[in-house]
């Protein structure tokens, strides 16, 4: 009875996990339908790799004030902006931010991470560089808007 | 001695609550440009191990190539060409490199335009890149 009752738990634990993890086409399968950059804009890659780890904890994701996606695991999405500063944020039980710049026709990266925290988990968003950012988003899938076809 | 032990512990969990990190430490700061050196390029040819005050260490790899954006009243600040340089309090900040006399003495935040001294200077000994 026991034994029924802890593999009927676990079942549920797993399904609820995969089900937390990003389940958008891969960055391969839509690479063709990302659109260009404007000129005079750059571009801002969130992406989060995939792990079990705080898996259920998926908090949006917010550029400049305004939500543009939401992270989580497995997942990526980018935005569009004008030169300048931007500020990346999420909050859980406390706001994370992070500050960067970003110049018309750069494209940077920026990975969400779930850290420790007092009573869930924390997501802090950090800066990683072009040739990390790229290999990684390349290993997820897409959770933006949706693309029109090529 | 119990409400002592009680009060403690709320203001540990008030503290972790908060996020635990204090601010990174920081001061306005103009940057300038710095002739003749504005746009040079530099690696270092030693690892750097800094430790800012915020409580998170930052390491810059040897042969990291760097280039002169400008100079602030503490040096010469020097951007990552190829990779990404933050520091951490609170929030994350992305930084560029303050140097002078051989040593990394602290950074510059682009963002908020300010300067964030290491409390003690790493050493940072750079080679000019002439060749592109």
């Amino acid at each position: 009875m026991t034994k029924n009752i802890t593999r009927r738990l676990a079942i549920v634990a797993i399904a609820a996990l995969l089900a937390a993890c990003a389940s958008g086409p891969k960055h391969s399968e839509i690479q063709s339908s990302i659109p260009a950059m404007k000129a005079g804009e750059g571009r801002l890659y969130v992406y989060r790799e995939s792990s079990m780890m705080g898996a259920a904890i998926q908090p949006s994701v917010l550029v400049n004030g305004k939500v543009a996606g939401q992270s989580k695991p497995g997942g990526f999405f980018f935005v569009d902006l004008p030169p300048g500063s931007v500020e990346v944020s999420t909050s859980t039980e406390v706001e994370k931010k992070l500050s960067l710049t970003l110049d018309a026709g750069q494209t940077r990266y920026v990975r969400t991470v779930i850290g420790f925290g007092l009573l869930v988990g924390r997501v802090y968003p950090e800066l990683v560089d072009n040739a990390a950012g790229a290999k990684a988003v390349a290993e997820t899938s897409y959770i933006g808007a949706p693309l029109a076809k090529p | 001695m119990g409400r002592t032990r009680q009060a403690l512990m709320l203001c540990l969990a008030a503290m972790l609550a908060s996020g635990c990190a204090s601010e990174v430490k920081r001061a306005p700061a103009e940057l300038a440009a710095a002739q003749p050196e504005q746009g040079r390029r530099y690696v270092t040819t030693l690892a750097v191990e800094a430790r800012p005050e915020s409580g998170y260490p930052r390491s810059i790899r040897a042969g990291t190539e760097f280039v002169v954006v400008g100079r602030v009243a503490q040096g010469l600040v020097l951007k990552p060409t190829q990779t990404v340089l933050t520091i951490e309090g609170a929030h994350m900040h992305e930084a560029y490199a303050v140097h002078r006399d051989g040593q990394l003495v602290g950074f510059y935040l682009p963002v908020e335009r300010a300067y964030a001294a290491l409390p003690l200077p790493a050493s940072m000994p750079l080679q000019e890149k002439n060749a592109p």
